[in-house]
């Protein structure tokens, strides 16, 4: 390469670029790496203003953290990606995908074309995902019920609500399976989006609670309305209850100081007229996203209802759905007149203003259809509550998935080893370029249950020896020979430092979540090692470029 | 900077202690050494088994590509002839839309043979008369060495379209996007106009989330910045559709800056208010009557384009909105639907309204929604609904698919197929060395040059493919030597093979214009002979 390339900037090529991203990679993957697993530790993140954040949720970690290399913010997305589609898993795939590219790279300086590795790297993934859903998942429904408190108490079980695992499984189970529905092309959907989870500052993390129906962290508009109606009829409107404004370009006009009065007079009418049209539609809830005059208020004291104002849109769209009424946009009717149509009422046996803690709530209990839940989770500090919460979404989404899907796998690292067997044989029986890289895959996958034990402070290469003879032991047994091959759902028991049936034991995970993590790390492994050129262009010097030069 | 204005300033210093002689020469080399710095540095990116390039530009924002027009393009090259090879890059980009990395490839190897002719003592208008005349005899055996296409034969189409897209970053998805880009180029063609097709008819479009697998063809209509309106509650799914495209606001009107409404009793405020009611509900209903229950309507800047309450209207009208529709796109929609625009409420009627079977509201995964019409009447318009998991493969698929698209074209265009695998440059270079020990002279000398540089496409393929260069090109020149003129190398396997009998094929069009395209840069770049900075 000639010196004079012409280009504004830094440039790096060949093996320097691959080193430096491997690098950056493993660097992240490095900060992760000791989260992992059931024994896993949280980190605390500061950021530049002094917030806190404890959390061991990859793709929360990443994400506050300020990551500047190109090839680094690849593995930033890969987790938000991972958390997005499935929700769960976020660590594990970066550190898959970390030391996928660790050992790529080493093939590379091994004098191997990285073509050939990410052709190998390509064609294991699929072997892997194919030999998972063939050999490695059973269907939840041969299962029964306790496989989904399993597979929330085993997501559960590395957070850091580990200890009550227990208790918070049965409470997510139950506030996923309240959000069943069917859609209309007919497939069953459990949305987590549908469970409102609210947090609450004090008590213990033993006091959270499902709420039936809907919670708002709001306060009901004025101290003179009644804390509690039943049963409700909620009118949710989507526009300001306050004085009327004229638009811009209005412009009033008097000559008589009489008529000032009135006009004043009117503007308040307008609103007042609004209301009394709401009011009398027998609607004793009255649920806005923008905002009630004070002035106004006195009219739905005076009528006894409750009125609630700043409701987010998120918000009473769900309340709408879960009561079957309408949100109304204006009042306006196609003559050009006013009108509250009385069918865009919600219904629910009780609308009520509760203090939790040291806050209110409004909870709407009761509702027409059920398809919405509160979670309301307490918690003695801010971070606590936080990280409750993420780990509740967490747990959720992987009941959610797992429903859906339908399939779960053996958890404790029984999966990654049972495909590492599997490739190295596998690998074996191609005599091209790609059986190195393929046997190199297995190696990755096995980062997982190594650093498991690591993390629980175990003797990793003896529990892996171990585990890796059981698995091996499964794959060559013979078809016959039952308990043999039980021996593939065995995983690791990190609590005794032992290999058990994690499937008997139910340390399970949704299938979906393995598989996702594997193909993922696998695309994002490609993406990096493929590129071996980095040009870094640095700013335009603006008009003043010329005279540089000269 | 030190690297840039390094030989401009050499130049400066001593130019005036120079003698012309030198002088020029000095200046032809530095153009010649900037020019092949650049063809260099995009050289890995050079076919199937080419690597990426990652590019950061100033705002940190990263690209990775090994399309070579794109990365040129983010690469901000400063030296003026290097920016020529940029241009070179783009105008193959416009003229065939694949082999842009090659283009330049080419030129590079061109100027390095120029350059060893020139310090032979050649004069530069010699050689560039003889490349000249070298470049209209490759583009004679090139149409000799082809094999012309019938359109109507899909499978032979979607083979050159793979043959594009296999050295891309979706390679792994080749087989499913070729046959995308075979049907959208297809489906746009028009049946009076045979020999070209407007790659505008094809609307590309692409959603975050999901994989590349799901990518599609759509006939119809995608829209992934619009959403369906459904803040009033309207409906998000109609079936049926008659859907009218409208260019004016479904709002009250505003006045001017100038003007003012002036209220001068309090009744009037009243009488304003239901007027402005009463002024939407008739806007509404007159839509409504024509039978429109799917709207449409163009971003506005000026005022807004709906209301909370034209909005409620239209729900109450059961009528569909899609709303911000971009002015760019409405002569797309127009053709697809086969509707009018209608920039007037009193112009809207039910003859501009267009048909479809369906429009409705999709959810994509995440937080992404939608629209899609379907069943359409329009002809001659095609829709693809690019998808991939992070923004980097995405926009990446979109510019490997556009390569697809055009290398369809191409085809369009001319009608005529040669093998991919460097075998075409390879026999090129043969069939020019022979037919140069027929020129007399200088002619002769220049062509042999020529033809020697030719081989710069086979040597990289095989040096990117990991495989050992001079080797492979040795053996290569043997086997066309022999008379197998359809050998060229097979990155796969990693060999040399009948390029044919592995479809690895490309348009004829792609190498005939990459050949003329370099040759006439190189032409260029040798007749300067001065540089004179000026403000």
């Amino acid at each position: 390469m000639h010196p004079s390339v012409g280009v504004f900037g830094e440039r790096e090529s060949g093996q320097d670029v691959r080193g430096a991203n491997v690098t950056a990679v493993a660097t992240l993957a490095n900060i992760l790496r000791s989260s992992l697993g059931p024994q896993g530790l949280d980190k605390m993140l500061v950021d530049d203003i002094g917030d806190v954040v404890i959390t061991n949720d990859g793709a929360t970690i990443l994400g506050q953290l300020e990551v500047q290399h190109p090839a680094a913010k690849v593995m930033v997305e890969l987790s938000h990606l991972q958390d997005q589609e499935v929700g769960d898993g976020t660590t594990s795939v970066v550190i898959i995908a970390a030391e996928l590219l660790k050992r790529g790279n080493d093939l590379v300086r091994g004098g191997i074309h990285p073509t050939s590795v990410i052709a190998g790297y390509k064609l294991a993934m699929k072997e892997c995902v194919k030999y998972m859903q063939e050999n490695l998942c059973v269907k939840v429904d041969q299962l029964g019920k306790e496989v989904l408190l399993n597979v929330a108490r085993t997501t559960i079980s590395s957070k850091y609500i580990g200890a009550e695992s227990d208790f918070f499984a049965h409470l997510v189970v139950d506030a996923i399976s309240s959000v069943k529905f069917v859609t209309e092309r007919g497939a069953t959907r459990y949305p987590v989006k549908a469970i409102n989870v609210l947090k609450c500052h004090g008590k213990s993390t033993r006091e959270s609670m499902i709420v039936p129906g809907y919670g708002l962290q709001l306060q009901r508009a004025a101290q003179g309305m009644p804390t509690r109606v039943s049963p409700a009829k909620i009118a949710m409107v989507d526009f300001n209850l306050n004085r009327y404004r004229a638009a811009l370009g209005v412009q009033v006009q008097v000559t008589d100081p009489k008529e000032l009065e009135r006009i004043r007079q009117k503007e308040m009418d307008i609103t007042k007229d609004k209301i009394s049209k709401i009011l009398s539609s027998g609607a004793n809830v009255i649920l806005t996203t923008k905002g009630i005059d004070d002035m106004c208020l006195k009219y739905f004291v005076e009528a006894k209802a409750i009125a609630v104002r700043r409701v987010t849109t998120k918000d009473i769209r769900r309340i709408a759905k879960a009561t079957g009424g309408h949100v109304c946009l204006t009042l306006a009717t196609l003559d050009g007149d006013e009108k509250f149509d009385p069918g865009n009422l919600g219904h629910a046996d009780e609308v009520c203003e509760e203090r939790v803690g040291d806050n209110d709530f409004i909870f709407i209990k009761g509702c027409k259809s059920a398809r919405s839940t509160s979670l309301l989770l307490r918690g003695a500090n801010e971070f606590m509550l936080d990280e409750v919460e993420r780990s509740v979404h967490d747990a959720l989404c992987a009941v959610s998935r797992t429903l859906e899907s339908n399939y779960v796998c053996a958890g404790g690292g029984a999966v990654e080893t049972a495909l590492a067997i599997y490739l190295e044989d596998f690998a074996r029986t191609l005599g091209s370029r790609e059986q190195l890289a393929i046997a190199e895959f297995a190696e990755a996958l096995q980062v997982i249950p190594k650093q498991l034990a690591i993390n629980a402070a175990l003797d990793a290469t003896d529990l892996l020896a171990k585990l890796r003879s059981h698995h091996a032991a499964a794959q060559t047994a013979a078809p016959t020979d039952e308990k043999k091959k039980d021996l593939k759902w065995c995983g690791l028991d990190l609590v005794h430092g032992k290999v058990r049936n994690s499937m008997k034991d139910g340390v399970l995970e949704p299938l979906l979540t393995k598989s996702k993590a594997i193909r993922f790390a696998t695309e994002a492994a490609v993406t990096i090692l493929r590129i071996d050129d980095l040009i870094k262009t640095i700013p335009e010097p603006e008009p003043r470029q010329g005279e540089e030069d000269e | 900077m030190a690297q840039v204005s390094a030989p401009i300033q050499a130049w400066k210093g001593h130019g005036e202690q120079l003698s012309k002689n030198e002088k020029t020469k000095d200046v032809r080399r530095q153009n010649i050494v900037a020019a092949r710095a650049v063809a260099d540095a995009i050289r890995t990116s050079l076919g199937p088994r080419g690597m990426d390039k990652m590019i950061q530009d100033a705002k940190e924002g990263v690209v990775i590509t090994n399309d070579g027009a794109t990365i040129l393009k983010q690469m901000a090259v400063q030296h003026p002839t290097a920016k020529m090879l940029v241009e070179l890059s783009k105008a193959q980009d416009v003229e065939a839309g694949d082999g842009t990395t090659s283009v330049v490839v080419i030129a590079g190897a061109l100027l390095g043979a120029a350059e060893m002719l020139l310090n032979k003592g050649l004069h530069p208008q010699a050689i560039a008369e003889a490349f000249l005349q070298a470049s209209n005899k490759s583009v004679e055996i090139l149409r000799e060495m082809s094999t012309s296409v019938d359109l109507n034969d899909r499978d032979v189409l979607i083979k050159n379209a793979a043959t594009s897209l296999s050295s891309k970053v979706v390679s792994q998805n080749a087989a499913q996007l070729a046959p995308i880009a075979v049907d959208a180029v297809m489906k746009a063609l028009d049946p009076a106009n045979p020999d070209n097709v407007d790659l505008n008819d094809i609307r590309v479009v692409k959603k975050l989330g999901g994989t590349v697998d799901d990518t599609e063809l759509v006939e119809g209509l995608v829209f992934t910045q619009q959403k369906v309106v459904r803040s009033a509650g309207g409906r998000s799914f109609v079936k049926d559709a008659n859907v009218g495209l409208i260019q004016f606001c479904l709002s009250p009107p505003k006045t001017d800056i100038e003007n003012n409404i002036t209220i001068k009793d309090y009744q009037a405020m009243d009488r304003l208010l239901r007027e402005e009611r009463l002024i939407l509900a008739k806007m509404i209903k007159q839509i409504a009557a024509t039978g429109c229950n799917v709207l449409l309507i163009q971003k506005s800047i000026l005022r807004d384009a709906t209301t909370d309450m034209s909005l409620d209207y239209l729900a109450k009208a059961k009528i569909l909105v899609v709303q911000d529709i971009e002015r760019e796109d409405v002569e797309f929609i127009c053709r697809t639907l086969g509707c009018e625009p209608v920039a007037s409420l009193d112009a809207f009627t039910s003859d501009k309204l267009g048909h479809a079977d369906m429009v409705c509201e999709e959810d994509v995964g995440g937080e992404g929604k939608i629209a899609r019409v379907t069943g359409v009447k329009g002809k001659g318009t095609v829709s693809v609904l690019i998808r991939a998991s992070n923004q980097l493969t995405l926009d990446e698929a979109e510019r490997s698919l556009h390569d697809a698209l055009c290398v369809v074209r191409s085809l369009v265009k001319e009608k005529a197929l040669i093998p991919g695998g460097g075998a075409p440059e390879m026999e090129l270079s043969q069939k020019l060395n022979e037919w140069g020990r027929s020129l007399p002279g200088v002619q002769s000398l220049c062509v042999k040059a020529f033809a020697d540089a030719l081989e710069v496409i086979p040597y990289t393929l095989a040096e990117n493919a990991g495989l050992n260069p001079i080797e492979i090109v040795t053996e290569l020149r043997n086997r066309h030597a022999a008379g197998e003129k359809h050998a060229g190398v097979n990155v796969r396997k990693g060999a040399i093979s009948d390029i044919l009998e592995e479809n690895v094929l490309q348009p004829l069009l792609v190498n005939t214009s990459a050949v003329r395209l370099s040759t006439e840069a190189v032409m260029l770049i040798l007749k300067i002979d001065d540089m004179v900075l000026s403000r």
